[in-house]
């Protein structure tokens, strides 16, 4: 079939117009051009926002690619195996993907420095020692070690618990008890958890540690 | 020579055992997974040539595999549940001591792998892996960071590469509502995890957990420590009181629950895992309250039990279920005989 306008064949496009065939182009010529729209066309204004997502998405997806492609001279990892398989292929990934992999840190462990031991040094446990078969704790916290140290009456208060620590405690859990937490500090928190475990008082030892926690996070 | 979990242990009616985990690389090989076969072979000669052989015996995967060792590996803890430390022998090699407490697997998934192992709860257990770390440390040329610490395949273990793991058996806080949905909040409290011995299978409920430490970056070992310990002392005394509650609320019903359990495994022809573990709770959860005197039934034979039953051996085709369940039975009869 042939345009009846000029003649060119139709193949993709017959536009019929009172039962006369015209190519696409004769027929906007002809003034019929806002019937004409394509589909892209239409969509275009009322469906805006789509493309915008659409072009972002691809966008997205190019980086993303382009990313994953990045890959370690010495081994070959790619980030995107990294990505995968959540390992790492040798000490030099460290440099290659260092800026995913403390992402990844932050991600896992909420920290990304180091706070351990030296390579050949041993890890000092002041208040965890074992000697010999069972588990010998120090869990007083520092504060009482040194009243201890001042007291020439500490020796005897090893053997049987002091009913004035015991009143002391209990007094100090009290305070905490109703103490506002937003006001103490960290090293008070600590301490208190440390008191309100020993005591038992898990309750507020629990609160204490949610602050505590909620302080870290909020950091 | 008593295998380390034969042995007396502290808080054992709670905790089955304690284990430190420190993983350490080497510079100058990529990690296992990037590993040819020829570097393989060379980190393994490297490692064996600096081994203390008057502390550590074993060797080279394939060599244990030809011994027979494999399946006293797996009972001991070792070579994991699976037996996956003993996949691709050749590019593996594992050290350990007489009782099989401590090991050092070479070729895992990161180049070494220390672990010291004790029954009950033992945080000292960390001192035994610490020094046979530090013997590594000073002896090869160790990854290590001063910003991260020590470098590792997993970014989970970078720093101090440190794990420490409790098993503990805790039926009555599985069994009370609520229980462990409040347990898991404490131990995320404390920054640890916990998790079932098994997701799913004969083993899901046999009450055994694992509690372990999850940060290894920003914190020290001390503090890894210290934590555990805290996180631990929570656990077995919130344990013990939910099996008082139990016991005291639902006397009669947990004599009877307790009697038929006992009466089971020492009479019993034929145990599935689950029968076996399913009675172990039970037990664990009178054995303190039982004032009939009736049953020899010490703690220490318990945990041999849980654990023999945990960490058996999956030969899956080599037997069929009967003969399986005939050994599990006949191996836990001798275990509450005493025979063992």
């Amino acid at each position: 079939m042939r345009c009846e306008r000029c003649g060119v064949e139709l193949t993709n496009k017959i536009i019929k117009i009172n039962d006369v065939a015209y190519c696409e182009n004769c027929a906007r010529l002809m003034g019929y051009g806002k019937f004409l729209r394509s589909p892209e066309e239409m969509l275009g204004s009322a469906f805006s926002p789509f493309d915008e997502i659409a072009s972002t998405i691809m966008q997205m997806s190019d980086l993303d690619f382009g990313n994953s492609a990045l890959s370690c001279p010495k081994c070959g990892m790619t980030l995107r195996d990294f990505e995968k398989k959540g390992r790492l292929g040798c000490i030099e990934c460290y440099n290659t993907f260092n800026d995913y992999i403390v992402k990844e840190m932050f991600k896992q462990q909420g920290e990304s420095t180091y706070g351990g031991r030296m390579p050949g040094s041993i890890a000092e446990l002041p208040g965890i020692e074992k000697i010999g078969g069972p588990v010998i704790k120090n869990e007083e916290p520092a504060k009482n070690e040194e009243i201890k140290e001042e007291s020439p009456a500490s020796e005897k208060a090893e053997e049987a618990p002091a009913p004035a620590a015991e009143e002391d405690a209990a007094g100090k859990l009290e305070k905490l008890a109703k103490a506002d937490l937003g006001m103490l500090s960290d090293e008070d928190l600590e301490s208190g958890i440390k008191l309100a475990a020993a005591n038992e008082d898990y309750i507020l030892a629990s609160k204490l540690r949610d602050e505590l926690k909620g302080r870290k996070e909020g950091n | 020579m008593k295998m380390w979990y034969e042995k007396e242990g502290l808080d054992e009616d709670v905790v089955l055992s304690t284990k430190a985990c420190i993983v350490r690389n080497v510079k100058g090989y990529n990690f296992p997974s990037k590993m040819d076969d020829k570097d393989a072979s060379s980190l393994l000669k490297k490692v064996d040539s600096v081994i203390d052989r008057n502390v550590f015996s074993g060797g080279m995967a394939t060599d244990i595999i030809n011994s027979g060792d494999a399946v006293t590996l797996m009972k001991a803890q070792i070579s994991g549940r699976d037996g996956s430390l003993l996949f691709a022998p050749d590019r593996k090699a594992i050290y350990y001591t007489e009782d099989y407490g401590l090991s050092i697997a070479v070729g895992n998934s990161e180049h070494i792998t220390v672990k010291a192992q004790a029954p009950g709860h033992d945080i000292g257990i960390y001192r035994q892996a610490e020094k046979a770390a530090v013997e590594l440390e000073k002896k090869l040329d160790i990854a290590y960071s001063e910003k991260y610490g020590f470098l590792t395949s997993s970014v989970k273990l970078t720093g101090t590469g440190l794990k420490i793991l409790y098993t503990v058996a805790i039926p009555a806080i599985a069994k009370t509502e609520g229980g462990i949905a409040a347990l898991r909040q404490r131990v995320g409290q404390y920054e640890w995890t916990i998790y079932p011995f098994a997701e799913q299978g004969e083993l899901n409920e046999s009450g055994v957990y694992i509690i372990a430490s999850v940060s290894t970056l920003g914190v020290s070992e001390e503090e890894i420590l210290a934590r555990g310990e805290m996180l631990i002392e929570d656990v077995i005394k919130a344990e013990r009181a939910c099996r008082e509650q139990l016991a005291t609320k639902k006397k009669t019903q947990m004599q009877d629950l307790y009697g038929r359990a006992y009466g089971l495994m020492r009479f019993a022809s034929l145990m599935s895992r689950r029968e076996a573990l399913d009675s172990i709770c039970w037990l664990r959860l009178y054995r303190d309250y039982d004032d009939s005197c009736e049953f020899d039934c010490k703690w220490k034979m318990l945990n041999m039990i849980t654990q023999e039953v945990c960490w058996e051996q999956q030969r899956r085709g080599e037997i069929n279920t009967q003969t399986a369940q005939k050994q599990r039975a006949e191996r836990i009869k001798k275990i509450l005989k005493g025979d063992d």
